[in-house]
């Protein structure tokens, strides 16, 4: 990125950018990061890769000043780093983009991009300088962002390119980059990549946290993998197999990611015609999912795949069309008749509409089901029964430890999504909607995810899934369709289920769209 | 951030969850613990000052006073959980007194029969009481206005109605029975306030840890988004909720009216901030999804004590306001501070 000043000397040829030697981390009664090391060069994209809780977001929020290191030491630009600060750390250029944004949602992209390093003269902030300097930085990025648009107005997508250019503006030398790509669409995403490589080129070191091999493999110079905490192994990308990082990951074999499934095709589960919700992200849609089989969605970012599974299950407001499960029309779904029917949902955001954290795991299983017989009677609690029955729901599930009482707050991120799939075991259902189901859970936990999935459609229920990772869509679905601006585009089946062809249809439904 | 090597320091970060999840319930312990605590101290502080204060007399006194606030405190607290609160309880209050008072003074009359007025002063001040929350039920969870708004309004609009039917005046002609029943009455020696007032909390304490209705409470208040993609019929039990806050503040009102032996049009005063104090000062958190009847009884005993104990050590009524504010606010910070620590 052009800086606006002058760069400090560069560091002595031959050290790295950044070198951490022996970084230790204590929390109260934590060890997050045990003696680890790891060196940055200018110009390089490391990646640093780990399950969650392997200590990666501790290591760049130490490396970005957030809170200072137990013990080890910490040289930047060939100099000895002691008591960092985030200012101190974004002055001599390191510049961190974290998943959880740190812009403010009621100003406007501009306004965030200076926030705390406003141009002002005599006081008087000079919003002409900021507004051509914020069209200049955004222009370059090549990101399709308007500046004056409010923060809590923009899609998610948006917001993470808002804070790509907070991190850019200015002079910078190290950029941290925790998981970019989480909600970029496939374009943004390539927009991304250009400009990662623009930046290497500029001889800018790159810190890349990513679970997502694909992105390793385009844009990696070398991996470091963390594990519990501990600096496990630092390897060069381009010799390196995936099977070994994710071996190293997670200190065990891993075979083969997605399972293979038999699909049994039987009766029609779900019937949607010519949908169209209240928001219009979903505009006229027909799609069928037949029992025993994996229905998959695909399609980028905002394209209305999720909103449809809303629909369905009845989250998102009806506009226009009709949806049927087992032939029965459904005039509005809503969470609680769809249950009844028979239908789950699993949203992506389980944070936000998943869990009750601070609840037991008892609870947040039998949640959805509480309306039963089995756990009630006159609107009475069943406790007995409830503990009964939820105890080897999560035995089945492998919950570790097997302690139901504890509250959801204090799990990791795959036992978590184990409390969600316990939900599909505490009452009878037999079509599932898992709306992104590997979000967020690491490489061990998605395997039991999609083996569960496998378990449903081969005991005969009907599984829709909505992802926007391709690999995962394609392994899984028999039938799947790809959506584009609230449409349908194309309906891939057999050989004919490929990226290519994926990719393809949402272009042709691009120059379509444009022709008509 | 402190470097102390740590006696129990784990290995790994593996085990760092589950030592923080002790250390978590440590300190919801201390938390639990503390305010009983701090009661004690409070007695033995103000009993140490002046000897009053530790009498059988006023020991009774202070539980006869404070069942009122736990009452209000309780109803409070049902819509704390769902995260929302009610700035129209103390109106209610008083448009439930008045109410209640005009219809025995009109129906028992003179000469009139005693039973039925009695009877249908309670039916009518607690189905008042009922539609304020109704009203603020449906303002809140069907027309989406934030329980701030929407209670500040119902609120206004409870002190006219109290005002207005009751020309302003207290209203008289309450019968004996009706006192004898709330107020004067006891069992076993206990005053009716105190029995009803534990009553009440046992029925509650039973309905927001037994039941479906309770437990989905909890949920809302905790996630109400997760809760709605649950198929919990969120908006329903919120209009509840609201309702049943209404009507334990409409049974406080019978009480206090029973007390007083009149409707007065400004019998709720300041208990719509003292109620949100005392179930807040407990430990129930107005983020939602965190408290119980338990917390609610504390934090009114606690306040009930403190200005016992300072109306009897002559402080200032002026500085037991202060008094009171600064400890409503220290309450709040705690629980932002703990919920932080999460």
């Amino acid at each position: 990125m052009p800086a606006e000043g002058s760069l400090p000397a560069s560091p002595r040829p031959g050290e790295p950018l950044l070198v951490l030697a022996g970084v230790t981390k204590r929390f109260p009664g934590v060890l997050a990061l045990d003696h680890v090391d790891l060196d940055v060069r200018a110009g390089e994209l490391h990646v640093l890769f780990g399950e969650n809780g392997a200590g990666k977001s501790t290591l760049i929020n130490v490396i970005a000043g957030t809170f200072p290191p137990s013990g080890g030491s910490f040289r930047f630009g060939g100099e000895e780093i002691v008591d960092l600060t985030p200012n101190k750390a974004r002055a001599i250029g390191i510049s961190p983009v974290f998943q959880e944004f740190s812009l403010v949602p009621s100003l406007t992209v501009e306004e965030n991009l200076f926030l705390g390093r406003e141009t002002s003269s005599a006081g008087i902030l000079d919003s002409g300088a900021m507004r051509r300097r914020a069209r200049e930085l955004i222009g370059e990025l090549g990101f399709d962002l308007d500046p004056k648009a409010r923060v809590d107005r923009l899609s998610r997508a948006h917001q993470q390119m808002a804070e790509i250019a907070k991190a850019l503006l200015g002079n910078v030398r190290l950029l941290i980059l925790d998981e970019p790509t989480a909600s970029l669409t496939e374009r943004e995403t390539g927009r991304l990549f250009e400009l990662i490589a623009r930046l290497k080129s500029q001889g800018i070191g790159i810190i890349y946290v990513s679970h997502r091999m694909r992105e390793i493999r385009a844009l990696a110079d070398r991996v470091t993998v963390l594990r519990d905490g501990r600096h496990i192994k630092t390897l060069d990308a381009a010799t390196v197999t995936d099977a070994e990082l994710v071996e190293l990951m997670t200190g065990r074999r891993i075979d083969v990611l997605f399972p293979t499934i038999t699909h049994r095709p039987g009766a029609v589960a779900v019937a949607v015609e010519n949908l169209s919700t209240a928001d219009n992200q979903v505009a006229g849609v027909d799609l069928v999912a037949r029992a025993g089989e994996i229905t998959g969605i695909a399609g980028l970012v905002g394209c209305g795949k999720s909103e449809l599974v809303r629909a369905i299950y009845g989250i998102e407001p009806i506009a226009g069309g009709s949806v049927s499960i087992r032939g029965e029309a459904v005039a509005a779904p809503d969470p609680r008749s769809s249950l009844r029917r028979g239908v789950a949902y699993f949203p992506a955001d389980r944070g936000a509409e998943g869990l009750a954290l601070t609840r037991p795991i008892r609870e947040n299983v039998s949640m959805t089901a509480l309306d039963l017989a089995r756990f009630q009677r006159r609107g009475v609690i069943r406790r007995g029964a409830e503990r009964r029955i939820v105890g080897p729901i999560m035995e089945t599930l492998k919950l570790r430890p097997p302690n139901i009482e504890r509250a959801v707050r204090n799990l990791s991120g795959g036992n978590r999504q184990k409390v969600m799939l316990g939900r599909a075991m505490a009452r009878d259902l037999d079509i599932f909607l898992f709306d992104e189901p590997s979000v967020g859970i690491d490489v061990g936990a998605k395997v039991e995810v999609y083996e569960f999935i496998k378990r449903l459609v081969e005991g005969g229920a009907a599984v829709i899934v909505v992802s926007s990772e391709l690999p995962e869509v394609l392994a899984l679905s028999n039938r799947l369709y790809v959506m584009h601006h609230g449409r349908i585009a194309a309906l891939l089946e057999g050989e004919a289920m490929t990226e290519q062809n994926v990719l393809a249809s949402f272009f042709q439904e691009e120059t379509r769209e444009k022709a008509a | 951030m402190s470097d102390a090597p740590l006696a129990a320091a784990p290995k790994t970060a593996a085990e760092a969850p589950r030592q923080a999840e002790r250390r978590g319930l440590a300190v919801e312990w201390l938390r639990q613990l503390a305010l009983p605590a701090v009661l004690l101290v409070l007695l033995a502080g103000f009993g140490a000052a002046d000897d009053r204060v530790l009498t059988g007399y006023n020991l009774l006194n202070i539980a006869q006073q404070a069942s009122y606030l736990a009452l209000f405190a309780m109803a409070q607290m049902v819509v704390i959980l769902t995260r929302g609160f009610d700035l129209s309880l103390g109106p209610t209050v008083s448009m439930v007194s008045v109410a209640a008072a005009l219809t025995m003074a009109g129906v028992g009359g003179t000469g009139g029969s005693l039973v039925p007025a009695v009877i249908l002063g309670i039916i009518a001040g607690l189905a008042l009481a009922c539609a304020c929350g109704v009203f603020n039920g449906v303002v809140v969870a069907l027309l989406g206005v934030s329980p701030l708004v929407a209670t500040l309004g119902s609120m206004n609009v409870a002190i006219g109605i109290a005002t207005t039917i009751s020309g302003g005046r207290p209203v008289q002609g309450v019968p004996a029975p009706f006192s004898e029943i709330f107020y004067s009455g006891s069992v076993f020696g206990i005053s009716s306030a105190i029995v009803i007032a534990c009553a009440v909390g046992l029925v509650l304490h039973l309905v927001l840890n037994r039941t479906v209705f309770g437990r989905s409470l909890y949920i809302i208040g905790t996630n109400p988004g997760a809760a709605a993609v649950a198929g919990v019929p969120v908006r329903r039990l919120l209009v509840a909720a609201y309702i049943l806050c209404s009507a334990l503040a409409g049974l406080g009102a019978l009480m206090m009216t029973a007390r007083t032996g009149s409707g007065e049009p400004n019998l709720g005063g300041t208990l719509s901030l003292q109620s949100i104090a005392a179930a807040v000062v407990g430990g129930t958190s107005l983020a939602g999804g965190r408290g119980g009847v338990v917390t609610a009884v504390l934090g009114a005993l606690f306040i009930t004590i403190l200005s016992n104990g300072m109306n009897l050590t002559g402080v200032d009524g002026y500085v037991q306001m202060i008094v009171l504010g600064a400890i409503v606010i220290l309450g709040v910070v705690i629980d932002r501070l703990s919920l932080e620590a999460r």
